[in-house]
This record gives structure tokens, sequence and C-alpha cells, in this order.
């Protein structure tokens, strides 16, 4: 694992200077062809949370607020902000001069109808997050956005980026179904680049909007959204010259592009679909199987986590050491003691719990409450096809011990009503994207408010009052020192209760032709100030 | 071909369609799969998924639904695509020419270049060109496609840079008239050769078949005992044995809508497949239905004009 920290470090610290060194010669001019797996279907990102959307879409908007590469929020469509009434009021204060695609003039009224009409009613997580504590949003001025929430409200300036919230024209929605209207199809923001065409199923074009805001960019003239839904065919295609930016390369042929200086290289932990991404294995803790801690500690120690991250990610990531992601340094507690592989462990665990072995490999109840006596310990795993590989390792690892894992691969439209509607599995893999704050992606997989239909929320079922109250406080706390001890107190217990196992943290590896530079990790605007030579 | 048969052909459609689109629709909404997602996004709250499913209607029963569905296709609408948010119709018009020039493409190389493949393995049966053609045949047909296409990206596209390894057009340049159209036909060599591969192996071999049977027959000897040239002879039995043949090609009509999903999704073209992978993987249930409504609709249409072919190729075949 060391081994493979080391690798990481120095691949981000030598293609970080590359980058910083392409950073300074930026040229003017060019087209960026950027590959994306999904034909979004539509480019309004303020409508849904859909990752193909967003991805396709973001650069044509702007959120009040943007991201620096640690992310940080920095100005955007906001020039500046005050906290205020200790974080139950936020006062943004618009920058000036700022115009739509179309020439009419941007103003607050914008920022009111955004969140008003369409962010809080179909943004998915603005609405889940927000929609509860927000008392209202006001506009005194053409200039100045007052957010007023009904208690202190913390997460508010990690909410408010292209990605979270980007910001749509009222004069070109006002009065219509925001689900309907077919600017959806021909978007028009404020954003760096001005939408041109897009060809169904094939491409979307975009292009350099000369009265940007930030005066000194895009430096691109044009952007191709390339739709390439095969990953294969992705990397043939930057190796083809056909193509000048990958989302994300398989592990497989990371080694290929690295050994070949036309393409360059980056880790990041911004997914188009999410942040800051662990692998994790959720028990149902409905099931009468896993109500017994020692099982599920057993479960945790028979898993080779550092074999997950060799043999599935090829060293791509790091073995999870907290429940909350690393990239979160102020709230990822450090020293944890997580469950460590340990084999004997796991059979003496098992063996505590009534579950024994006896003639067959796999192990059956004596005497385990509410399981019937001869019982198989015989469980299910669920996971997206995608993620076929994590069952694999599961049964393998799982059938040393004695248990037996049975694969379950489903399409993600099947999967998440499965889980979190019926759920009808005894454990599954989730890739669960932390976000910039807890309140955004970890509140959801603990809090007892969030066990329901809902996806991708409370897979396991866990309930625990003092957890519940411990998220609450976190919410309304605005400083960050004193938020870190509230979220310390969660990993720890959560680390002794294990409704969940957390596998490896999953960055993502960027590729891109040597001849551009200037990506952004974040990826809201990530070719601001892209740049690419003839 | 008689009027009354014309008539009574069209009769058959009405109920086969509307047969096909009932037991789709039961179908795909009995399958496993919430479209909830691909219509929200993740992230949200139950009361918000509750709302998005009442707006779309799929908070009523499924018979309520099938009546709503089956009331709007019979007017010509064939609703509104969950993900894209536009009418079925217009989402399904805009990848069909890309995948009318891809399977047209396929089909006629196939079946142009395999039937003369067919009739040289037949003039020289148990020679070994013969064997060469019926090895290679047999190769062709067993190779799955996504196989043959990564291969054929892998070495005509990037090791020799001769071809392009997806999409239908040029990402960096706009070209326009006839710039436009050979850079398509430039795109298009790779995937259509790949699909033409299979079915061209298949409608070698039949062929081949055909015409020695063909060769076989009485009037045959009869032609040659004439004096007839052997060209000429091969002409006349080339019509009987190809038969089987037009019963293949046109039965793989289907594939204008299901057939290419994995050379259009190796490829990155823009087509009917890929429309109909995505829409399967997001329970975009209207375009699925839209797509098998257009699969039905085009086998249909195939089965009348190999009919059609049949009493070409062969005047005996009579339909009243």
């Amino acid at each position: 694992m060391i081994r493979h920290r080391a690798v990481v470090i120095v691949l981000v610290a030598v293609l970080a200077c590359a980058m910083a060194q392409a950073q300074e010669t930026p040229v003017r001019g060019g087209t960026l062809v950027v590959a994306i797996s999904a034909d979004p279907g539509h480019l309004n990102p303020a409508i849904t949370t859909s990752g193909a959307t967003h991805t396709a879409a973001e650069l044509i908007y702007n959120g009040l607020l943007g991201r620096d590469d640690r992310g940080d929020a920095v100005p955007d469509l906001a020039e500046s902000w005050t906290v205020e009434q200790g974080g139950a009021l936020y006062r943004f204060r618009l920058r000036d001069g700022v115009t739509w695609h179309d020439g009419t003039r941007f103003t607050s009224g914008d920022v009111k109808f955004t969140f008003d009409e369409v962010l809080l009613k179909f943004h998915a997580r603005t609405k889940a997050s927000m929609g509860g504590v927000l008392a209202g949003i006001d506009a005194p001025d053409d200039r100045t956005v007052v957010f007023r929430f009904k208690q202190p409200y913390a997460p508010l300036l990690q909410q408010l980026d292209a990605t979270e919230a980007p910001i749509v024209a009222r004069h070109v929605y006002q009065g219509s179904d925001p689900q309907a209207n077919p600017a959806n199809a021909s978007p028009i923001g404020t954003g760096p680049f001005k939408f041109v065409a897009y060809r169904k199923g094939a491409e979307i074009r975009l292009v350099r909007n000369p009265s940007y805001f930030k005066r000194a960019v895009p430096y691109l003239n044009e952007i191709v959204m390339r739709v390439i839904p095969d990953a294969g065919t992705q990397v043939l295609a930057l190796e083809n010259g056909e193509v000048d930016f990958l989302w994300g390369v398989p592990g497989p042929q990371q080694s290929r592009l690295q050994a070949d200086n036309r393409f360059k290289m980056a880790q990041t932990s911004y997914h188009p679909g999410g942040s800051n991404c662990i692998m994790t294995v959720s028990f149902n803790l409905d099931r009468p199987i896993l109500k017994d801690v020692r099982v599920r500690r057993a479960i945790a120690m028979a898993l080779d986590r550092d074999a997950f991250l060799r043999q599935i990610l090829f060293g791509e990531g790091t073995v999870a050491a907290a429940p909350i992601s690393s990239e979160i340094a102020w709230a990822h507690a450090r020293g944890l003691a997580l469950p460590a592989f340990d084999r004997a462990e796991a059979e003496r665990l098992l063996d505590a719990a009534g579950w024994k072995k006896e003639r067959e490999s796999v192990r059956v109840a004596r005497g385990v409450a509410g399981v019937t006596d001869g019982t198989r310990l015989a469980i299910d795993f669920l996971h997206f096809p995608t993620f076929a590989k994590y069952g694999e390792l599961m049964r393998q690892h799982l059938g040393a011990v004695g248990i037996e894992v049975t694969q379950r691969p489903l399409e993600p439209a099947v999967f998440a009503p499965t889980v979190f509607k019926d759920r009808a599995f005894d454990t599954n893999v989730i890739s669960y994207c932390n976000g910039p704050d807890p309140e955004i992606g970890v509140r959801r997989m603990y809090h007892s408010s969030q066990i329901g239909p809902a996806p991708f929320t409370n897979a396991a079922g866990y309930r625990n009052e003092r957890v519940d109250a411990l998220f609450d406080q976190g919410a309304r706390t605005v400083e960050r020192d004193r938020r870190t001890p509230i979220y310390r107190q969660i990993q720890e217990i959560v680390v002794q209760d294990l409704p969940y196992v957390w596998l490896v943290e999953t960055p993502t590896t960027r590729a891109w032709a040597a001849r551009c530079g200037g990506f952004r990790a974040w990826t809201g605007l990530f070719a601001e100030a892209a740049f690419c030579k003839p | 071909m008689t009027p009354r048969y014309l008539l009574w052909r069209l009769v058959q459609v009405v109920p086969a369609v509307a047969g096909i689109l009932v037991v789709a629709f039961v179908a795909v909404h009995w399958a496993p799969g919430d479209p909830v997602l691909a219509l929200a996004g993740e992230h949200g709250d139950a009361a918000y998924y509750a709302f998005i499913r009442a707006k779309f209607g799929l908070d009523r029963p499924l018979p309520e639904q099938l009546v709503v569905y089956a009331g709007r296709v019979v007017s010509g609408d064939l609703g509104l695509s969950f993900v894209h948010g536009r009418p079925v119709a217009a989402v399904i018009a805009e990848r069909l020419p890309a995948t009318i020039l891809l399977i047209g493409t396929a089909l006629a190389v196939s079946t142009t270049i395999g039937v003369a493949l067919g009739v040289l393995a037949a003039r020289r049966a148990g020679q070994p060109s013969d064997l060469v053609l019926r090895t290679a045949a047999l190769l062709a047909h067993a190779m799955p496609s996504f196989w043959l296409a990564q291969m054929a990206a892998i070495t005509l596209a990037v090791g020799t840079g001769w071809f392009p390894v997806q999409g239908l057009s040029d990402a960096r340049h706009a070209f326009t008239g006839w710039r436009y159209a050979l850079d398509v036909l430039h795109h298009l060599a790779l995937p259509a050769l790949v699909l033409a591969a299979g079915e061209l192996a298949l409608t070698t071999r039949l062929t081949r078949t055909g015409v020695l049977d063909a060769l076989a027959t009485d009037y045959v000897r009869t032609a040659r005992a004439k004096g007839l040239p052997e060209q000429g002879v091969v002409r006349h039995a080339l019509r009987n044995a190809l038969l089987p043949v037009v019963t293949v090609v046109g039965s793989r009509a289907g594939l204008v809508v299901t057939g290419a999903v994995l050379v259009e999704t190796v490829f990155a073209w823009p087509g009917l497949g890929q429309l109909l992978l995505s829409s399967i993987q997001t329970r975009d249930v209207p375009v699925l239905l839209g797509l098998f409504l257009l699969a039905s609709l085009t086998v249909i249409v195939a089965n009348f004009v190999t009919d059609l072919a049949y009493a070409w190729l062969d005047p005996r075949i009579r339909y009243e």
C-alpha cells in the first residue's frame, strides 16, 4: 500500500509540475475535443444531478462560487460574500457587467429565480440538502443576493458551484416547465463557452464566449464534446489523435499512455458524477444474519483491502483509512482503528457469533439469535455490472472464512430500487461520493432520516440517535475548527458499529494530449483556462 | 399480386403491431428497474422522486398507463422521452439516418460480395480456392462482431492511421458538401466492414450451396446440352439459388434497429443501436417502446419486400 501511495504521490507531483509549466504559456485559439461517455439527452444541469448532463454542459454556466483545486470556494458570479447571524444568513455581492450569452444582463433576479423555481424543485441534491432549512432568498438590489436559513447552515459555500447550483436565465425559463423548455437543448448561460450545436448521440459543439466576464479566459476557440460510450475506444481515439481529453482511463491502459510522451495524465478525486468517492460495502442491518456486529467485523477483517486496490484499481487510489474521505482533510479522522485484514481473527469472531464450521466449507448457524439452527452463512452481494471484480474478490475472500457469497450484478436503474426501495439484498457495493462537505455526501449514508426509497442514501438502514444528533450539530456549526471534532466522533462511532466496510478511495485518472494544458481538477469549469497548441 | 392480396397483407399489420406493442409495454414495465433515476439524477429525497413519478404519470396503475399510451400511439404520438425531454419520434428520427447508412452499406456490401464469392466458390467446388473461401467464411461468421470491431480499430485505425476509430464525422473540422460526404464515408468504412463481415460469410455459404444444388438440376443439364456457355448456365442457376439468400437478407432487416448495438457502441456510431442500449440502461420506456414499434414495422415491411422479391426471382410464385 505504501508503495502505491508513493507512486500516486510522485505521479501527481510530476504531472502537477507539467501542468504548471504548461499553464505558463497558454496560447489562444484551437479546438479541444473531449470524450464523454454518454449522450446527455439535454443540457440543463440545474434540473438534474446526472453526470452525463453535468459533464457536457457545465462549461456553459457558472455558479455563484467556483472551486480552487483544493476544493475551497472562490468567486465566480459572486465577487464577495459575508456570513452573518452565526451562519443563518449569507449575503453575496454579484459581479457587475455579466451578461447572458444572448446579451441580456445578468442580475440577482436570475439567482433568486434559479433557486426558487428550478434548483429547489428539480436539482435532487440541492432540494434534499437545502430545501428543508432554507427560509428564503432575497434580491434587495440587482447585485445583492441574501440566503436566509431557519438555523445556522454550514455547507452553503460548498454548494454554490456550477455542479451543485448552476444559475440559469430567468428570462428564458420564467413561465415554463423547466423540464420541457426547448432551451434545455440549446442552452443560454453566462459561462466561458457558448452553445453552438447538439447532434444527438454524436457531439455537442461549444464556442468561446467573447463577452465572458473573466476577460483573460477562455483561450480555446472551440470545444467539442464527443459521445464515445466505450472506454477502450476513448483511449484508442486519444492515441489516434481524434480526441484530446479523457475524463478517465481504465487501469489496464494507464501504463500504455503513461509510457507515451504524446500524452499527460493526472489523478484527481473529482468524478463527473461527484467528488471524493469511496467504494463501500453496505450491510443490510434488517437481515438477522447481519445484525450481530461480530459478523460484520468478521467480514471486514476477512477482506484484504490491499488486494482490492492492487487487483481492481491497479494501485490507482488508496485503502480507505476512515469513513470520511481523506480529500475532505478537515473532516477526515486520522488514526482510526479500522478492522485490519486478519483471517484468523475473522474465523474466531464467526465462531463466537455462533456460525460454526462443520462438515461443509460453508458455516452454519448454531444458536444464532433470530436464525434457525443449521442455516448456512450465505449472503448475496449486489453490484453494478462494472463493479463485478469487487464481487469476485468478496466471494473469494469471504469464501476463505466459510461465508458463501452470491454475486448479483444489476444495472443502476435496477440496483437503486432493489436496494433502497425493496431492500432486497444482504450486502452490496456502492461508490459513495462524499462531495466537498460531509453534509453533502456523508450524512445521507448514516442519518436515520435518510433510510427510504431515495437512491444512494442510507443503504445499511443504520440508526443511531447519537450519530443523528452529531450530524445535525455538524450542519449547524459554521466554524470549520468546531466541526472537525464533531465528525471525528461520528467516525469513531460508526467504525465501532460497522454498518459499512470502507474499501478504497477511488480517484480517477484524467489523460490529455501533451500539446494541451491548463485543465482544472474540478469538473465544473475544467477547461475555462485550458489551451491547445496547434 | 392482386389488390385483394395487398389489402389482406395491410390488414394483417394492424393486429400484429398492436400485439407487439402490448407485449412490449408489459415486458418493459415488468422488467425490474426505475426510470426515475434517469429523470432526476441521484441523491434526491423521497418526496422529490414521488413528485417526478406523478409528473410523468409513472404513479398510475399499469393498465391505465397502457390505455393512455395506446391512445397516444393511435393518434401518432409516441410520447416524450424521459431522458431527452422531447418527442420520441424526433429522438428516433435523429438517429435513423446514421443507422440506415451503416446497415444499408453493410447489407449492400455483404450481399453483392457474398453472392460473388459464393458463385466463385461453387464454380471451383473442391478446388483449393473453394476451401480457402469456405474456411474464411466460417471464421468470419464465427467471430463475435465486438471482438472483430476492436481488432479492426487497433490494427486498421490506430495501427496504420488510415481510419478513424469513432464517430460519423471528424470532430475538428465541420466539413460541408462533398467533403462532408467523403468524411462520412471515411468514418463509415470500418464499422460497415465489420458489420458486413459476418453477413458476408453467411451469404457466401448460402449462395455456394444454392448454386451447387441448382447446377445439379435437370434444367441446367438441358441448358448445357443445348450448348449454353457456362456463364449463362451459372446466371440461370443463380436466380434459383438466390431464394434462400433473399430470405436471409430480408430477415436481417430487423438489424436496422437492434442488430448493430455492439458495432455502434465500439465505434461510437450515433445510431439507433446506441440509443437502444442507453435507453435500456436508463429505462427510458417511451423510447424503448418506440424502437420496438419501429423494429416490428421494419420486419413486417422487409417480409413483404422479400415476398415480392420471391415472385420476381421465381415467376412460378403467385400471390392472390
